[in-house]
């Protein structure tokens, strides 16, 4: 909302310069956002907020300020000299949707441009001046915040006025030159065959003041606020007046306003002023709330002076009586959104300063705060793969579906099943990502594109998938992203990446106390955006909880990217915290040394470590402590077909020094069993 | 006898004092006192030497072969510090190569400062809760005091999945799923993704928000003042004033929006404020007794108040960022600066 210094110094006489008169306005809770200097005039923009339409006008805007500098404030010049000849026809069909109309007309007028000081005015509120009548209307209503239509009487049929539903009417014809749709409970003004005017938004071509026009039709109204949103809605058309209508006029300054802007078509156009037709089936009736002074006082947390209280509300326009420990206030018509005794005492700390009042910390009573278990294995998960070098990336979680096409993923997919937005800003962003991966694998696409080389990036985000259900299953997933940057470096590092991917997840397990877990590798790919031969499923405590593998090269050129990467996924974090391990058992250590044996053994290639592992852990025995890989070998002399492995097994017993021939009997056991089990060869 | 024995070791002294390294050293040892050395030839003897004169003749033997011991022990370890000292002149590496490591990664900048902020709320003894992101319209509006077709809708520009369900716009819903299952005293925060059909160069269409609300018996108006200013006093520093003005939203009455003193130009005026010094970070507010009562309490027993504040807004602050869209784009860059 836009005001005028000058024309707010018309009703309060206020002698604050601008900058101090908007730092007041600002603390009684009229943000002024703008300040702007124009020729003689300084424009106030002032936030005004939905509750509060009285002020969506100067009149509205100088209540507050006379209210809280405590000066008088003056009120609008609305008296009609001569009134003659009867009012005109109205009649109310849609009593709901209207519950009042005023109505008079002015006969004789002289359409004609404004004078410099109304353009002017009206300029500076952001409305083009068009004529004088048409400016007459739109001047009181910035000033007094009733909207206000003039029509051409002579192109009302029957001379009169009906206001009506659309029924079957569907469409109208706006003065902004625009066919509008209507529905059939959009209210309409009608003459006696035609509508005119979609009641509250826009008046319509066909009655529209032109400068032929010589008489003219004065409305004032109230309209139902919920209707006239709707209309605006169904028809996407905004405008001062509805954007007034929808959040309520002021009942009782129906007339007045009408009454103004007669005044001043008579004094600027000139013309005879009718006597009013008032349609006002259900007059307003005041609403009654007892406040006591003791509740003020408890909600805000300080005694704050009666006097002051009374002061405050009857600048306000409110009325008051004392009545034993509080006072019974009226609230005047222009404030419905003062509904119960909170409203009041927000009214009363408003205007005595949110600055004024002290702060202290509540006194509470103890309560256990229990730990959230979820929150915490996430920030658990989060530390870990910070300290593993990945950076914690947080995308949109919007997703293009058409994306799925890109990742392979199948149209049976439980993934192509998305929440859609209705309203999407953009097509790409039309549904509710159901993974996590193509955020960021565009991420290491952007990054790529700016000139980055390893990357390392993970997500802990939702994901929304079909639960059957109103509100779809919110999943918390985790997903790891790594770009290996094969090209020289000066430390040895040239294995493939997802050895390293697989080891943060190890150390990401060991973190949270997850010992039961393996990764299953089968015939077919577990992800379809998974190179089938370099991925595999990662189970927990037996079951599928997420993937890992190498992205699969034809994604990588759906995406665009090229290298090494490896992806590492976790499908439900919540799952995941069940089987963390709450506080680690205690284990003794060892009191007898152990014995470490090497073993290298020739295998067929396609035998693979965990094979040869459990092969040897296999061997019905106690005192194997550990095995550890610690070479793999194809070339010469092993055979082409063939790999050679070689491992170090570390022997202990728990109750005594273990003996060489002992373990000389247990080792070369595990090597005849690798031979008969694996065909394995000694490596000689 | 013993003369020779006593020339063994004369010899074997001035042998000793010659050798040159440890190799020498070792060759005296194995001629002298090796299983085929000289002396020990001569202990292995002992046997034939006669009663009276093998005393005597066993001590010399003994006193010899320590002697002996003792000075090839001395002169071993006098060549092996040597040998030690030379060796450690050549070896040199070179400290100026790079270390050998995975540098840590980075938490995101919005992770960093909810953590910090949802860190200083749990020493307060609040609760960490949290809601759906896909909301029922019932949550994110009704219960809040926003009934359909209410004006105040306009406030939060909305994603719709259909007539029921939204993208919840704010954190506020979880403070009505929450007082539906528990009963004062409540002390809560609930942070989260919320999402505005809005984007532009001060908007992005999904950000943070933490909500703080708190409701038991006698909270006041001045216990929200004094919790928001413990809160930015931790977060900004204790020299940040506040600044406290009325304002609205349909489910606080009364209703505040909270500005700090400009963190940037320390409230002398910048473009981060437009040159107001001042800086919006708080919406708040007493909760409305209609939403208390839609929760079920007694709000002639019961008051409370709650706030909510944009994380991205906090962490641009804090670190002086001067673009929201940086958050969303995850470049490494960016993210490796916190």
């Amino acid at each position: 909302m836009k005001a005028s210094y000058n024309w707010l110094k018309e009703f309060v006489d206020f002698n604050l310069p601008h900058r101090e008169l908007a730092h007041t306005l600002t603390m009684a809770g009229f943000e002024v956002e703008a300040i702007e200097e124009v020729e003689d005039d300084i424009i106030f923009d002032i936030g005004v907020t939905p509750n509060r339409p009285d002020c969506l006008s100067i009149i509205g805007i100088a209540r507050e300020i006379s209210a809280v500098l405590d000066l008088p404030l003056k009120d609008v010049n609305a008296e009609i000299r001569k009134q003659e000849g009867g009012g005109p026809l109205i009649e109310i069909k849609a009593p709901d949707l209207c519950l009042r109309y005023s109505s008079r007309t002015i006969t004789g007028v002289k359409p004609g441009p404004s004078p410099e000081w109304l353009v002017i005015r009206l300029e500076a509120h952001d409305i083009r001046s068009t004529s004088n009548i048409v400016d007459i209307t739109n001047y009181v209503l910035l000033e007094t915040g009733q909207p206000l239509h003039a029509f051409d009487l002579d192109r009302l049929a029957g001379n009169k006025i009906v206001v009506n539903r659309a029924g079957n009417e569907n469409e109208f014809h706006t003065l902004d030159n625009e066919k509008r749709t209507l529905n059939k409970d959009t209210l309409l003004i009608w003459d006696d065959e035609k509508p005119v005017a979609i009641a509250g938004v826009m008046g319509g071509l066909n009655s529209e003041v032109s400068e032929s026009t010589r008489n003219i039709l004065l409305e004032s109204a109230f309209f139902n606020p919920v209707s006239v949103r709707r209309t605006s809605k169904f028809i996407n058309l905004k405008t001062e007046s509805s954007y007034r209508f929808e959040r309520g006029v002021d009942m009782i300054g129906v007339k007045s306003a009408l009454d103004r802007a007669a005044c001043m078509i008579a004094d600027i156009a000139g013309g005879k002023v009718s006597h009013i037709t008032d349609i006002y089936p259900d007059p307003y009736t005041p609403r009654k709330l007892c406040v006591k002074y003791k509740k003020i006082n408890s909600v805000i947390g300080i005694d704050i002076d009666e006097s002051f209280v009374e002061n405050v509300l009857t600048g306000l326009g409110f009325k008051i009586k004392r009545e034993g420990d509080g006072i019974v206030v009226t609230p005047p018509s222009f404030r419905q959104d003062i509904q119960r005794d909170v409203d009041i005492i927000e009214e009363v700390v408003r205007l005595y300063g949110y600055d004024r009042i002290p702060s202290t910390l509540p006194a509470v009573q103890m309560i256990s705060a229990p730990v959230h278990k979820t929150q915490e294995a996430i920030k658990s998960i989060k530390n870990a793969m910070v300290k593993s070098g990945f950076s914690e990336a947080i995308n949109y979680s919007f997703l293009n579906p058409e994306i799925m096409d890109k990742l392979n993923i199948p149209p049976e997919d439980r993934r192509r099943k998305t929440v859609f937005i209705k309203n999407p800003l953009r097509k790409e962003e039309e549904a509710m990502r159901t993974t996590l991966i193509p955020a960021l694998l565009n991420n290491v696409s952007l990054n790529l594109n700016r000139g980055a080389k390893t990357l390392r990036l993970f997500e802990v985000s939702r994901v929304f998938l079909p639960s059957g259900q109103k509100l779809p299953d919110e999943v918390i997933q985790m997903c790891a992203i790594y770009h290996k940057d094969m090209s020289a470096s000066i430390w040895d590092d040239k294995h493939d990446g997802f050895y390293d991917l697989k080891g943060v997840l190890e150390n990401l397990f060991s973190e949270l106390g997850i010992r039961d877990y393996s990764f299953i590798q089968e015939a077919t790919s577990c992800e379809p955006y998974l190179h089938p031969g370099k991925s595999c499923a990662i189970t927990v405590n037996g079951e599928k909880t997420g993937s890992l593998g190498t992205l699969h090269p034809s994604v990588s050129t759906a995406f665009d990217i090229s290298g090494n990467i490896n992806i590492l996924e976790l499908y439900d974090i919540e799952k995941i915290q069940k089987a963390v391990s709450p506080t680690p058992e205690f284990v003794s250590l060892p009191r007898y040394p152990y014995v470490e044996r090497d073993l290298a053994i020739v295998v067929s290639k396609d035998i693979t470590v965990g094979q040869a592992k459990e092969t040897i852990t296999g061997i019905d025995s106690d005192i194997i402590e550990a095995v550890s890989l610690f070479d793999i070998y194809t070339g010469k002399p092993v055979p082409d077909n063939k790999k050679s492995l070689a491992f170090s097994i570390r022997y202990r017993a728990s109750d005594r020094t273990l003996t060489d021939s002992e373990v000389d009997v247990l080792h070369s056991g595990i090597l005849r069993r690798l031979e008969e089990n694996l065909k394995a060869e000694l490596r000689t | 006898m013993l003369n020779e024995i006593l020339s063994i070791k004369n010899l074997a002294g001035e042998e000793i004092k010659k050798a040159c390294n440890l190799k020498d050293i070792q060759d005296i040892r194995i001629k002298y006192l090796g299983k085929k050395g000289v002396l020990t030839g001569r202990m292995k003897s002992l046997g034939s030497i006669s009663k009276e004169d093998r005393p005597e003749y066993g001590r010399t033997l003994n006193e010899s072969k320590n002697f002996i011991e003792d000075l090839l022990n001395r002169q071993e370890e006098q060549f092996r510090s040597t040998e030690l000292n030379q060796s450690i002149q050549t070896q040199r590496i070179d400290v100026t190569v790079p270390g050998c490591f995975v540098p840590f990664g980075h938490l995101h900048p919005v992770t960093q400062t909810l953590d910090e902020i949802t860190a200083i709320f749990i020493s307060l003894g609040f609760n960490v809760e949290e809601g759906p992101e896909i909301e029922l319209d019932f949550y994110n509006f009704e219960a809040l005091n926003m009934p359909r077709d209410h004006p105040a809708r306009d406030m939060q520009d909305t994603f719709y999945i259909n007539d029921d369900v939204v993208l919840r716009t704010h954190t506020s819903p979880v403070q009505v799923r929450v007082m539906e299952k528990n009963i004062p005293p409540l002390r809560v925060i609930a942070p989260g993704k919320v999402y505005r059909c809005d984007a532009d160069v001060s908007h992005i269409p999904m950000f943070h928000q933490l909500e703080g609300f708190m409701v038991d018996k006698d909270i006041r108006m001045t216990d929200l003042k004094g919790m928001l200013e413990l809160f930015v006093h931790s977060v900004f520093g204790i020299d940040t004033s506040l600044r406290f003005r009325p304002s609205f939203f349909p489910f606080t009455e009364p209703s505040a929006e909270i500005d700090i003193s400009c963190v940037i130009c320390k409230g002398t005026g910048c473009n981060v404020c437009k040159g107001t010094g001042w800086i919006e970070i708080l919406g708040a507010g007493m909760i409305n007794p209609r939403v208390l009562e839609m929760s079920g309490y007694d709000p002639d027993l019961y008051t409370g108040f709650a706030f909510g504040l944009g994380i991205e807004r906090v962490a641009m602050l804090k670190y002086g960022i001067d673009d929201i869209r940086l958050f969303p784009e995850n470049d490494k860059r960016f993210l490796e600066q916190f």
